[in-house]
């Protein structure tokens, strides 16, 4: 697994486990029908994926998980999903590769 | 001055009308393989979250009923997708049915859970009714199908 590929599982683990830890959010799915189960498979799946990762991108993704609530965000239209800033285009990833930092607020792009 | 929240527009566009798959694995990437190219970034992204979601709990809520959904990185737009199968999926359901319809629900990972919920509780309500479901069981081909979900789902 590639780096890139680790951190964007880690972030949709955390997404899944946010939408998880909310009790409103649990009780609209018991609402709805679905049953709702333990996340500490799924905290300790996180756990390994996130420590598996580079030092830097580990620092990155946190500090902007604290500070927004994700770390990693889309870039749509070469607009980031997260300040929505359009971003110029050297900020486009290299080839081969799919992540690169918003200058704006700080946080992953997602190019895929 | 009131702000007026409108409902998430969801694309509606793909109906499956014969699921190929018989397990829960399969049906998910036959999901994903259907919309692969479209309104999805990374399929394989998108596969690995759907069964996270599985594995975490069921998405099957009994009657032959099943709604993976997930909100996820590889979603560029809003998406439900239908698909039927007449043969049934198995998908570890608590009434351990098979499931004959199951409705995907994809959210971008911008989306609050709340905005997510709504476009789930959507889908979940137009398949509440006995009759509606049996419709769409017996719709012929994909377009009849396609028109009654959109029907059902106004």
């Amino acid at each position: 697994m590639t780096e890139a590929h680790a951190l964007l599982q880690v972030q949709e683990i955390d997404l899944l486990l946010q939408e998880w830890s909310l009790p409103v959010s649990r009780v609209r799915l018991v609402r709805m029908g679905f049953p709702t189960g333990d996340d500490r498979s799924l905290q300790r799946a996180r756990q390994k994926l996130f420590t598996g990762l580079e030092r830097r991108w580990q620092r990155l993704y946190e500090r902007a998980l604290l500070r927004y609530g994700r770390g990693v965000v889309g870039v749509r239209e070469r607009v980031c999903q997260g300040c929505r800033i359009t971003l110029p285009t050297s900020a486009a990833p290299g080839p081969g590769e799919s992540l690169t930092l918003c200058e704006s607020c700080g946080r992953i792009l997602y190019w895929g | 001055m009131s702000i007026l929240l409108l409902p998430p527009l969801l694309d509606t566009s793909l109906c499956i009308s014969d699921l190929k798959s018989r397990t829960r694995e399969a049906a998910l990437a036959e999901l994903v393989h259907a919309l692969n190219g479209g309104a999805v970034r990374d399929g394989g992204l998108l596969r690995e979250s759907l069964a996270r979601r599985e594995r975490l709990a069921t998405t099957a809520i009994g009657k032959g009923l099943a709604f993976p959904n997930v909100r996820s990185l590889s979603v560029g737009e809003s998406r439900l997708v239908l698909a039927r199968s007449s043969r049934g999926v198995a998908w570890d359901a608590g009434d351990r049915q098979p499931v004959h319809l199951l409705c995907a629900v994809l959210s971008p990972a911008e989306w609050t859970e709340e905005m997510h919920h709504e476009s789930l509780t959507r889908a979940v309500n137009a398949l509440k009714l006995q009759r509606s479901r049996q419709r769409l069981l017996d719709a012929e081909g994909e377009r009849a199908l396609r028109d009654l979900w959109r029907e059902l789902l106004a």
